[in-house]
């Protein structure tokens, strides 16, 4: 079993909350100075909402080499303790001496696990696809995506059937253990980095644009994951209603942002992701229509660029006015958009296949260790004087990947300096 | 789009605005959320999103010759569907009321009527009016128990139609005003045609109807504005009759040798009892919630309140005359003629207004 983190030659570690990009590169760029780091993950996998992602804006590669890499970094550095399904309990302490409590959940499958899925195929339970969005289903022993780092099923007890040992009957390595118990560890680190990351905006909330009531009205992230090759339509975008290829796609900016009764602030990304994800539409079908409903339409830096190849190579439309109004035509599922076009000066209703709504980022702070502080948006904010408690990615601000790895690696310097700051006095 | 167009923002007019209800104008960042979810707008030329940025830039002539200003019925699914708070529907309410007070004439009243600093003055000369015709004119003693023995009619007669002239004049000059604003802004609409199906629509509150948000407030405004033309008619009619002796107030309840004059004083009194309901609705509406209390204006204030006190006086001053509380009587009456007053004179100056520019704005723009 991983040992507690203890002094160091280099001084006390540091222990990063959430292992998706964000966390992944904060314990990465500090394991790599020397210094001792544990990576809590709540989930089995690593990887996060990038793992969940089809292609990259703007160069539009998938995200799979990107966390390869940093998967084998991790495998290869000894200081790195990862602890998926794993939660940060509590923090006390001060700067440079920090006590951190973790509750280790079950996996109930060991690394003696060779992926050969013999406990799926056997399992009678099924539990939601929550890596995908709730769009289908996975067995109660599943992998939760093709590359997942640990490499290793996991059980979902909560879904198996009463008694059920199925799995453990069927595994040919003995890798299920059913016994196994939560687990509480206690590590002792100079300092903590949050990289909880971010959920999307409930869509349900935004009651005039019929996510929840009409099936073809999808977020980005549903988006994401019915374009990307392991999502659940293998790559093909298919409209929830019909399995049908849409020929025409609206995408609704700024679903929830910059929206004083949903929120109130600008989610940064959701712009040049519709504009990745009409991509995708004219990928599909070059004669297809994807058009964006905007406020303002913004792609910052570079990526005025990818806009200017976006909206003039690939021909996708771009209207100014947010859409207020979505119906649906009850026969076909077809939906009628409602905008006004401000450039146009007049009210236009248009019918579309598919409605994608560009919904928004609610930083994951509730549950957060006492000690952080978060700002009016429930962001965390930017520390006031000592600290060794940082945030790292989405739930510092909204912001793209890019810039998410670039904070990370700046989250990574200030919990160094506290380690060194702890070896001096220590 | 093509003809380059200079923009000369009217800085005091933004303030006018600000200040007398679009107080959040400046927060509209044009998203044009409330054209949509607005049910009046029209598709051709949807609002308030388009007034919202010539507001926020100042374009007082455009926006002051708009017809969509007064299309708006302030139901308020603009302000809270609005992702800012800027207050669409209040700024809307805020251009009418710099609208009617620009159109005036004379356009000092205008800006005295709609200024909170005002208001106590404003009932001052009917006070002065009525007190001097309780202390000083000729009385013709009939019966007792009747208001005439302190406030005779043969003068108050005349004086309410000498007022009414001189409004209906306010009114003639304010509406040719803002018939020749409307014509240069480009709405052709042949008024004078426009101005039936207009009236078909305002007595029926089609618009109220489709109006999202509130459905109280159809109830209210209909009872109003029902009431209101009821008691207006009425008040014409025995008016007229009695100045030509063939009528004599009070008329009677029910009297088998007078029937017409029996329904008349039916009618009137159902009349006062509809926009007292109506007028309740309106004033419950605003004084409830919490949101509308905050943006109800000192302009709305004065025209809701001075016409639910001329129902209620009127009310109680026949109940008192009923009961025979003398003292009660004649100053409650006192009371409500100055009320009245008020409501009359400053009609075109104050929210009053609404129901003639309103009603021409919706001729002018034709058919929808």
């Amino acid at each position: 079993m991983m040992q507690p983190v203890t002094e160091s030659p280099n001084g006390k570690g540091i222990l990063v909350i959430g292992g998706g990009i964000a966390g992944m590169t904060a314990a990465i760029e500090a394991a790599e100075t020397g210094c001792d780091v544990v990576l809590v993950e709540k989930a089995p996998y690593l990887g996060g909402r990038v793992s969940r992602i089809n292609q990259y804006f703007p160069k539009l590669c998938p995200p799979t080499c990107g966390l390869e890499i940093n998967f084998k970094r991790i495998k290869n550095n000894a200081r790195i303790t990862v602890l998926s399904q794993a939660e940060v309990a509590e923090v006390t302490g001060t700067p440079g001496d920090y006590r951190v409590t973790v509750k280790v959940s079950p996996r109930f499958v060991t690394d003696a696990c060779t992926l050969c899925g013999q406990c799926a195929e056997v399992c009678p339970a099924e539990r939601p696809d929550e890596y995908n969005m709730g769009l289908g289903t996975t067995k109660a022993a599943y992998l939760p995506y093709a590359m997942a780092f640990p490499a290793a099923y996991a059980i979902d007890r909560a879904a198996c059937k009463e008694g059920c040992t199925a799995c453990a009957e069927a595994c040919a390595y003995g890798a299920v253990d059913l016994a196994q118990e939560p687990e509480e560890k206690v590590f002792e680190v100079a300092s903590v980095v949050a990289a909880t990351g971010w959920t999307p905006y409930d869509a349900n909330k935004i009651d005039n644009l019929g996510f929840g009531r009409y099936p073809n009205v999808v977020t980005n992230v549903i988006m994401e994951r019915l374009a990307a090759p392991n999502g659940p339509t293998a790559g093909k975008i298919l409209r929830p209603s019909d399995q049908a290829q849409p020929k025409s796609v609206a995408f609704v900016q700024c679903a929830g942002s910059r929206d004083e009764n949903h929120l109130p602030y600008c989610s940064a990304v959701c712009c040049a992701a519709s504009l990745k994800q009409a991509t995708y539409v004219k990928a599909m079908d070059p004669a297809a229509e994807a058009v964006i409903f905007y406020i303002d339409i913004r792609t910052p830096g570079r990526l005025e660029d990818f806009r200017t190849k976006v909206v003039e190579e690939q021909g996708v439309e771009l209207v100014k006015g947010k859409v207020a109004k979505v119906e649906e035509d009850p026969v076909t599922h077809d939906l009628l958009v409602t905008a006004e076009d401000v450039l146009g000066g007049r009210k236009v209703t248009r019918r579309f296949h598919m409605v994608v709504l560009a919904t928004g980022i609610v930083p994951n702070t509730d549950g957060l260790p006492a000690g952080f502080t978060l700002d009016e948006f429930r962001f965390i904010a930017a520390p006031e004087g000592k600290t060794g408690l940082y945030g790292a990615g989405c739930v510092r601000r909204p912001e793209e990947v890019s810039a998410t790895v670039q904070d990370a690696t700046g989250a990574a310097l200030k919990a160094y300096q506290c380690v060194v700051r702890s070896a001096h006095h220590g | 789009m093509a003809e380059a167009m200079t923009i000369r923002p009217d800085v005091g007019f933004i303030k006018d605005v600000l200040k007398s209800g679009g107080g959040d104008l400046k927060k509209c960042y044009q998203c044009a959320t409330c054209s949509v979810v607005c049910n009046l707008s029209p598709e051709q030329s949807p609002f308030p999103r388009k007034q919202m940025i010539e507001a926020q830039w100042g374009l007082k002539d455009r926006l002051l010759a708009d017809p969509a200003i007064w299309l708006c019925h302030n139901c308020g699914d603009c302000t809270s569907r609005c992702p800012r708070g800027a207050k669409p529907g209040e700024v809307m309410g805020a251009l009418r009321n710099q609208a009617i007070q620009h159109f005036a004439a004379p356009g000092f009243l205008g800006r005295a009527v709609s200024s909170p600093k005002t208001w106590p003055l404003l009932f001052v000369p009917g006070a002065l009016v009525f007190g001097a015709l309780a202390l000083w004119a000729p009385k013709e003693v009939t019966e007792p128990r009747e208001f005439a023995n302190v406030f005779p009619l043969h003068v108050l007669e005349p004086l309410f139609f000498l007022i009414s002239g001189l409004v209906l004049l306010a009114f003639a000059v304010g509406l040719a005003r803002f018939v020749k604003a409307l014509r240069s802004a480009g709405a052709n609409g042949a008024i004078l045609a426009g101005l039936i199906p207009a009236f078909v629509e305002i007595l029926a509150h089609k618009r109220f109807k489709e109006c999202g948000k509130e459905k109280n407030r159809y109830w209210g405004h209909l009872l109003t504005l029902w009431g209101f033309a009821g008691l207006a008619f009425m008040g014409t009619v025995v008016g007229i009759g009695s100045m030509v002796g063939i009528m004599h107030t009070p008329l009677p309840f029910w009297d088998p040798a007078m029937p017409v004059e029996s329904i008349l004083k039916l009618f009137a009194n159902a009349c006062a009892a509809v926009i007292l309901v109506g007028g309740l609705i309106l004033l419950g509406d605003r004084v409830l919630n919490e949101e509308k209390r905050r943006t109800t204006t000192y302009f709305d204030w004065f025209f809701l309140l001075t016409i639910v006190g001329v129902v209620f006086t009127g009310i109680l001053s026949e109940v008192l005359r009923l009961g025979e509380a003398v003292t009660a009587m004649y100053a409650i009456y006192f009371v409500h003629l100055v009320l009245i007053f008020a409501l009359f004179v400053y009609a075109p100056y104050s929210k009053f207004a609404h129901m003639l520019y309103r009603t021409v704005a919706m001729a002018a723009m034709g058919k929808r």
